[in-house]
């Protein structure tokens, strides 16, 4: 085994996808292809009173317009949207007279070219019905629900503020964020060897063999689904789709191939989103800056029919040795397609708030917000009382502090001045992300030419999942990077997992290291001998075999083989944090200098420094890329991004890339990443925790702290806009 | 799938005929950065496109004379570089590089740049039917006015329509008095651009006093050494690639320290590209200072209303238009 196991290896991928070879979803071709394109609801609620397609039929090269006649026999089940959230009522657009949220499509016209799918989806006249609605979860119509069963608490937080020397009570206010990625949500359907074979863009293949087969009245195995490469998901792409069941009914109607290819502005309003939510924080401390108490109570929106659980309350107890504890988190109801996970979905939100607050109650203490925090570092969770796996959390703050230069930082805002004049504020925060696992059934063979094929459960989206792949079996057999073919997000190939919550590297990666050392195990017993440093194809090779093939099921610490089962069923099976001896986080610290122009308040991050602890790096270059991502990301929530809703209307009124407003180059500055880099065993055989989503955990928090520093204003709403400084 | 001709023409000549003969579904293309979009969003629906990107001389840029002539087929990027442009008319330059992007500006036109239509989100995004505009479908109605306004107009708008007018470069004109050349039916003409635009009044969805068929030719601006004090600062939601929240174009006669005469223009506040006259009046014959500048700013917006979520851009523009009068008073040598 190669001693580099962190090597910072190009992707594995790369060269595919910077020749076009790499064929994404809209991407696959199919003779006769037929082109589909949806008509969006122009109203927010209401009943279909008739659809006029005569017009459409007359443009010529269509071939049918589908509406909710053609589909009343779509089945909507538990198992087939929001494959996270709590299962709910659920609804399907399309399988009757009845609209629920604007841009739910009403028709899909399928024709013989996109043009004349898009001429004739134009030609489509609808009438309605309309109906009282609220589309916002401030508005007089939207319907809040009781507190949630199982909120986590420890001691009596309430108790705990009498005796308080210091106490904040704060709300913080979070915006309805998009995650927008590049690939657009698309879903081709077609025939192909007896299987319905379903390609679209997702984090969930078997979504379609779990759900979509469950909606169309077919046998699960009747249904393939392809996603080898991923656009970016970012959790919108985990679960079935609105169009995917009516594209893929359009398919088995005309017996033809089908693809649409959603247009952006209408993923606004048919994929899912950051719901809205607000965050009432209570700190209490003594003397000292030790945490007595934290209560924390959360509102999230959420639509009229489907459930999306809130979490919020998950992971701030666990950030600190809070004496006392209580949580509580409530749902809105409004009426707009069901939101769902982006990126860090629960943690970021929650992080924003409650670093937020912890930075306000520095400023009551008159603390250094680092000294603050590493005063009330613990090693064990106070809801549980188990120890964590590993948390190198403290040190991501003292190696952040030194690297940033934080001694440059004083409590008195405005107090750093550039040499433009530009007031410089300084920001600290931190952020974890359970370190989850799921399941995975893996096939490896080794040929004796040298070729390694691995079939695996795993997507690649752009987070670097085939390299985390590569980079294990490279590092137990030694094998070729060249000679590598990785098989993932197909359930032609292995069973697949739900890819999201920071789960596909801990789960992929050790995997592939238990199949690889499968692999040399057997090669060992048919070569008879220890294994020696000759590539293992090589060995094999004398043995006369032309391959070795083995098969690995992994199940993940604290499960049974029952996890498999569910898995090959289609069924999300997850652990974390949670395990019987610890609770399993990965952890970050961000530190944030912004520059604030007085005259006009308009706010740059010219740096940002972020010291993860993710266990094991598996590959220094897309860790890194995976950090500046989340950074990113958190600069455009601090300072960006927000869907804005008219609510005479309901929808979304800035539904493209122009007036969705996402950081460019120019909004963001140097960004510098370094990892603890600190294998967690107990966790797993390759020691990783997870990063995609704890890198943007705290770092909008970071930024709007180093906001207040430069300007002495506390702005508790995202995103912080010129308005806000003025 | 709907029939589209396209016709490429040598000559404005050509152009016109070709457009009268075409009718009403008729519309000229140039860098189609602004129509191709308004296609997509199904707001214009042509039937016939004229190219008049490649008129004879029409990517003209002349500054020889006392006058600088663009033509109206003159690429942004090209006019944005230009080494006099550059150097002694700044408030040009930084007004076109600061629009859009590199790959738009080298595909616009600084004459249809004069006519790009409104970023008004109500505009843009309702042709399905979703959203009332008095500019879409006269007589429809305005969202934007008690709606989600935090893009809309503080200055010159009406009870039918508060939508902000988007560009740069023709703000940035303005302030430099300059003259646009159009060619008709009956020959050429030539009016200041302050008269191109019109105020949203009754009629919203008439914006422009070009005439249907009329092509601008070119733009020209009087050589001034004004131009060299001058500045175009643009203050959006992001650094890059955005449209102004608030714009402030300067440009400033001096006397010694004194100003003899100031050239100031809005934009991203005002439904047409806005001539700060009142901020002119209180700088002529003055001393600059942060307090003068101010003073002068905020006389420009004494007119301004803000309507619901708009209120700041009336405080954002004066302190944008006070930080560029100090700007473009800095450069004078």
């Amino acid at each position: 085994m190669t001693p580099n196991r962190n090597a910072d290896r190009p992707r594995i991928d790369a060269h595919e996808k910077v020749l076009g070879r790499a064929l994404y979803a809209a991407d696959q071709p199919f003779p006769g292809l037929l082109h589909a394109m949806t008509v969006p609801a122009t109203i927010a609620k209401g009943r279909i009173l008739s659809i006029d397609t005569a017009a459409a039929l007359q443009v010529p090269g269509v071939v049918r317009v589908f509406t909710h006649d053609d589909f009343s026999q779509i089945r909507t089940t538990p198992a087939a949207r929001g494959a996270y959230g709590q299962p709910g009522k659920g609804h399907q657009p399309m399988t009757a007279p009845q609209v629920r949220h604007r841009g739910e499509p009403v028709a899909l016209v399928v024709a013989e070219t996109l043009e004349a799918a898009v001429e004739g989806a134009e030609a489509v006249t609808v009438r309605y019905a309309e109906e009282s609605f609220s589309a916002r979860m401030d508005d007089d119509l939207a319907g809040p629900e009781p507190e949630a069963a199982g909120q986590l608490a420890s001691g009596d937080a309430e108790a705990a503020f009498a005796n308080a020397a210091h106490i904040v009570d704060v709300e913080y206010r979070h915006p309805q964020q998009h995650h927008n990625p590049i690939e657009l949500i698309s879903t081709t359907a077609a025939f192909e060897d007896g299987t319905l074979r379903i390609y679209e863009g997702t984090q969930s293949a078997a979504a379609f063999a779990g759900g979509l087969a469950g909606m169309m009245g077919m046998e699960p195995q009747a249904l393939r689904g392809v996603s080898p490469y991923t656009g970016g998901g970012f959790g919108q792409k985990n679960g079935v789709q609105e169009q995917s069941v009516l594209v893929a009914s359009a398919a088995l109607l005309l017996r033809r191939p089908v693809k649409l290819v959603m247009p952006r502005g209408q993923l606004f309003h048919t994929a899912s989103y950051r719901p809205q939510s607000r965050h009432r924080v209570r700190l209490a401390a003594d003397g000292n800056g030790r945490l007595l108490a934290g209560i924390y109570e959360t509102v999230q929106q959420n639509s009229r029919y489907d459930g999306f659980g809130s979490d919020h309350g998950a992971n701030p107890p666990r950030m600190y040795g809070y004496g006392a504890w209580r949580g509580s988190e409530r749902i809105v109801r409004v009426d707009t397609q069901t939101p769902g996970h982006q990126r860090a979905p629960h943690e970021h939100p929650a992080s924003h708030a409650t670093e937020c607050a912890l930075d306000e109650l520095a400023g009551a203490l008159g603390m250094d917000p680092v000294a603050l925090r590493l005063a009330n570092d613990t090693q064990r969770d106070p809801i549980t009382g188990k120890p964590f796996s590993s948390r190198h959390l403290a040190d991501c703050l003292r190696r952040g502090a030194a690297r940033f230069g934080w001694e440059r930082w004083t409590n008195q805002p405005g107090a750093l001045v550039a040499g433009n004049g530009d007031r410089i504020g300084l920001g600290v925060a931190c952020g974890s992300y359970k370190a989850a696992m799921t399941p995975s059934v893996t096939t490896l063979r080794l040929s004796a030419g040298g070729q390694c094929r691995i079939a695996t459960s795993g997507h690649e989206m752009g987070q670097g999942l085939r390299t985390v792949i590569a980079a294990e079996l490279i590092d137990v057999l030694g094998v070729d990077p060249g000679k590598l073919d990785i098989r993932i997000g197909d359930t032609g190939h292995a069973p697949q997992h739900l890819t999201a919550g920071s789960w596909g590297a801990g789960s992929a990666a050790p995997a592939a290291r238990a199949a690889a050392l499968k692999l040399r195990e057997e090669l060992s017993q048919l070569t008879g001998a220890v294994l020696s440093d000759e590539p293992v194809h090589v060995q094999l090779a004398r043995t006369r075999r032309p391959y070795l093939e083995v098969s690995v099921d992994t199940v993940p610490l604290g499960k049974d083989r029952q996890a498999i089962e569910q898995l090959r069923r289609g069924m999300p099976v997850t652990t974390g944090p949670e395990y019987p001896d610890f609770l399993a986080f990965s952890w970050i610290a961000h530190f944030a200098e912004v520059h604030v122009e007085p005259s006009t308040g308009r706010v740059r991050v010219r740096r940002v420094v972020s010291v993860a602890d993710c266990g094991r790096v598996m590959n220094r270059r897309t860790a890194e890329s995976q950090v500046r991502g989340g950074v990113v990301w958190g600069i455009g929530a601090a300072l960006r991004e927000a869907g804005e809703c008219d609510p005479r209307f309901g929808g979304v009124l800035n539904n493209d890339l122009a007036d969705y407003v996402v950081p460019v180059n120019a909004d963001v500055g140097a960004i510098e990443v370094d990892f603890i880099d600190e294998p967690d065993t107990r966790l797993n055989l390759s020691g990783v925790k997870g990063l995609g989503e704890v890198a943007m955990v705290g770092a909008a928090a970071a930024i709007v702290n180093a906001v207040h520093n430069a300007t002495g204003r506390r702005i508790r709403h995202l995103p912080i806009r010129i308005e806000d400084l003025l | 799938m709907k029939p589209l001709s396209y016709v490429q023409v040598r000559t404005a000549r050509e152009a016109i005929e070709a457009f009268v003969a075409a009718g009403e579904s008729a519309r000229y293309i140039a860098g189609g950065t602004n129509l191709y979009d308004l296609m997509k969003l199904g707001i214009e629906k042509p039937a016939h496109l004229i190219d008049i990107a490649d008129l004879d001389g029409a990517n003209r840029i002349d500054t020889d004379g006392d006058r600088l002539f663009f033509g109206g087929a003159a690429l942004m990027a090209d006019v944005a570089e230009h080494p006099v442009v550059r150097d002694d008319y700044p408030v040009l330059a930084e007004s076109l590089s600061k629009a859009a992007s590199q790959q738009l500006r080298n595909m616009a036109t600084v004459g249809g740049n004069l006519l790009q239509r409104t970023r008004c989100p109500y505009f843009r995004n309702g042709a399905d039917g979703t959203y009332p505009c008095n500019k879409r479908e006269p007589g429809s109605g305005c969202a934007a006015i008690g709606g989600i306004d935090r893009s809309q107009a503080v200055l010159g708008a009406s009870a039918a329509c508060n939508a902000v007018s988007p560009g740069d470069w023709p703000v940035a004109l303005m302030a430099m008095d300059a003259a646009v050349e159009l060619q008709g039916l009956d020959g050429t003409r030539v009016i200041p651009i302050s008269e191109l635009y019109r105020p949203p009044s009754r009629t919203p969805h008439l914006e422009f006093t070009i005439g249907r068929e009329e092509i601008v030719t070119g733009i020209s601006v009087p050589k001034t050494a004004a131009g060299r004090n001058s500045t175009y600062l643009k203050v959006r939601d992001r650094e890059s690639y955005a449209f102004a929240l608030v714009s402030a174009a300067v440009a400033l006669e001096m006397d010694g320290d004194r100003v003899r005469q100031a050239h100031v223009a809005l934009g991203g506040v005002a439904t047409v590209p806005w001539r700060g006259r009142p901020a002119e009046a209180v700088l002529r014959g003055e001393t600059l200072d942060r307090g003068r500048a101010l003073e002068a700013a905020r006389a420009a917006f004494a007119e301004a209303r803000a309507g619901r979520h708009n209120a700041f851009k009336i405080e954002l523009g004066a302190r944008t238009l006070a930080d560029a009068i100090i700007n473009a008073g800095s450069r004078n040598q």
